[in-house]
């Protein structure tokens, strides 16, 4: 039976001062061990969502739930929620916030109150992993916006949390550095780390997750598989998401009949191209 | 120019030699720099320019722009030390004194001769004590000089504040080009009015987005588990060096030996 590591439900949440629900009635849950991606337009509620997860933000009602237990909001059971969901922000520039990158990773584990032989440890572990030994000593302000993204990373996965969030963490990057970023997570993943991604790029989330949530106006609208999701054509296409021509090229080539096929793959790459 | 000081902190030769050896170094010499005389002074200030430029390796022209910013300074002084005004009627008063003179109505305006004494030795004073304070600003890079400060008690919470100013103050600076580049681009800073203009939206900007960046920073820092106290981690990896330490100790004590026996002569003389 699937285990789910974090839980929402039924959850609201409004901005001070504001009218607008950012969070309506949302329940999700998030799968251990998947590789999740949450989709859906800027101020659906993505960010929130992603705040009230780590207990940066206390929920106005409804339940939040760690491995099957309520999230208390005092302050011993906030640093451990903290510890075990690693939250990535979007501009890392707002993540970093020591002047060099070895200061910047340990910043975290010195919270923790750790001795220093195992911040060291730690510290240089997490160097060699996010490739990141020569920049050791660099300042933050030297670095590209790539090597900060990585940076903002290490950071987080040195407490090496069990639920990692990530908030459209290839925005501004280029291909080269997304592809880098991909393999990184990869890499997470493959150790244990449940992940949860938020992002626009609609290709990178089919060829990576196995598990997409779809949100709208602070609510739920559908989960599944990729493919499943993206074969509800008229939600997709409501909420002014694109379908990935991936997807587009494979679910036409299960069709039958090879004519057909043929005609109807050249219709579509023609119009997908056309803007 | 704040920038460029720091790149150079980060990358100039001597960056492995233990910081608080190098701050040592700089406020023996600084000190001797306030007791000593002209001579003395010149000499720091060819011997930290060596330092400098040859052994960190940091290029003369980036010394030399320092310290011609503040040579602009002292000049701007010299103008107030060497012009001196009487009333026309005690004029016999600073014949000594005056190299030259020029009496306007009641007033009598001229160059004293003490003044410009006291401009050079402020000019020597001056060159010593900044070659030793650039030597510190260019081969310490900023967080390693906060550490030692640390470790020699300076209070927890300004070693904070620092450390964020120092991190933050780029952000800003970045904010603030980023916003002038945009200004620019579309014509803000064509003629007075529109500058000014401009300006004023800029500055206006710059503390909004600052308030904004606050809010991040703090929710960034607490989702890191801060608690209370900012703390990092230093790796202490330097190498300390017998040949400068060497050079550092034989050069003060012979400084300090020649201010001896200047001030020996002087009472000899007496």
């Amino acid at each position: 039976m699937q285990e789910f590591i974090l839980e929402f439900e039924q959850v609201d949440y409004n901005y001070p001062n504001t009218k607008n629900k950012a969070l309506n009635g949302l329940t999700l849950k998030i799968p251990t061990g998947k590789k999740c991606a949450l989709i859906g337009q800027n101020g659906c509620g993505k960010t929130t969502f992603f705040l009230l997860c780590n207990g940066l933000y206390q929920r106005n009602s409804g339940r939040i739930l760690w491995k099957k237990r309520p999230i208390d909001y005092n302050r011993k059971s906030l640093i451990q929620l903290r510890q075990k969901v690693g939250l990535i922000f979007q501009d890392p520039e707002q993540q970093l916030v020591a002047s060099t990158v070895e200061e910047d990773i340990s910043y975290g584990l010195c919270n923790l109150g750790l001795p220093e032989t195992e911040i060291k440890a730690r510290v240089e572990q997490a160097l060699v992993e996010f490739g990141l030994t020569e920049l050791a000593q660099r300042p933050v302000h030297h670095m590209s916006l790539g090597q900060k993204k990585r940076v903002s990373i290490a950071d987080v996965m040195v407490l090496q949390p069990e639920l990692l969030l990530l908030d459209e963490p290839t925005a501004y990057l280029d291909k080269l550095h997304t592809h880098n970023l991909m393999t990184t997570l990869k890499k997470i993943h493959s150790s244990g780390t449940t992940i949860l991604m938020a992002s626009h790029d609609l290709d990178l989330v089919y060829r990576w997750a196995d598990w997409v949530f779809v949100m709208g106006d602070g609510r739920l609208l559908l989960e599944g598989k990729p493919a499943e999701i993206f074969n509800q054509r008229e939600i997709i296409e409501e909420l002014r998401l694109e379908i990935p021509l991936i997807h587009e090229i494979v679910s036409t080539l299960e069709l039958i009949d090879e004519k057909a096929v043929l005609q109807k793959l050249k219709q579509q790459i023609s119009n997908q191209f056309q803007f | 120019m704040k920038i460029q000081i720091d790149t150079v902190a980060y990358t100039n030769r001597l960056r492995w030699l233990p910081p608080e050896h190098k701050l040592t170094f700089a406020t023996t010499l600084f000190l001797i720099t306030f007791v000593s005389h002209p001579t003395v002074q010149i000499l720091i200030a060819v011997w930290m320019s060596i330092w400098i430029v040859v052994y960190a390796g940091i290029s003369a022209k980036v010394y030399l722009k320092l310290l011609y910013v503040a040579l602009l300074f002292w000049l701007t002084s010299l103008f107030a030390l060497a012009f001196n005004i009487v009333a026309s009627d005690s004029v016999a008063n600073i014949q000594n004194d005056a190299l030259a003179g020029l009496t306007i109505g009641f007033f009598h305006i001229y160059i004293s001769f003490n003044g410009i004494l006291q401009g050079l030795s402020i000019l020597t004073r001056a060159l010593a004590s900044l070659s030793c304070l650039y030597f510190v600003m260019l081969t310490i890079p900023f967080s390693e000089l906060l550490e030692v400060l640390r470790r020699i008690g300076l209070p927890e919470l300004l070693c904070e504040i620092l450390l964020l100013m120092y991190r933050f103050i780029f952000v800003l600076l970045n904010t603030a080009s980023q916003l002038w580049t945009a200004q620019q681009a579309r014509f803000g800073y064509r003629t007075f009015n529109t500058s000014i203009k401009s300006l004023g939206l800029l500055v206006g900007q710059l503390f909004k987005r600052t308030l904004e960046n606050y809010r991040q920073v703090s929710l960034s820092v607490e989702s890191r588990g801060f608690n209370g106290q900012f703390r990092v981690w230093h790796p202490y990896r330097y190498r300390p060096s017998k040949r400068y330490t060497v050079e550092a100790i034989i050069g003060s004590t012979i400084l300090l030996g020649l201010e001896l026996l200047n001030h020996a002569r002087i009472y000899t003389r007496v």
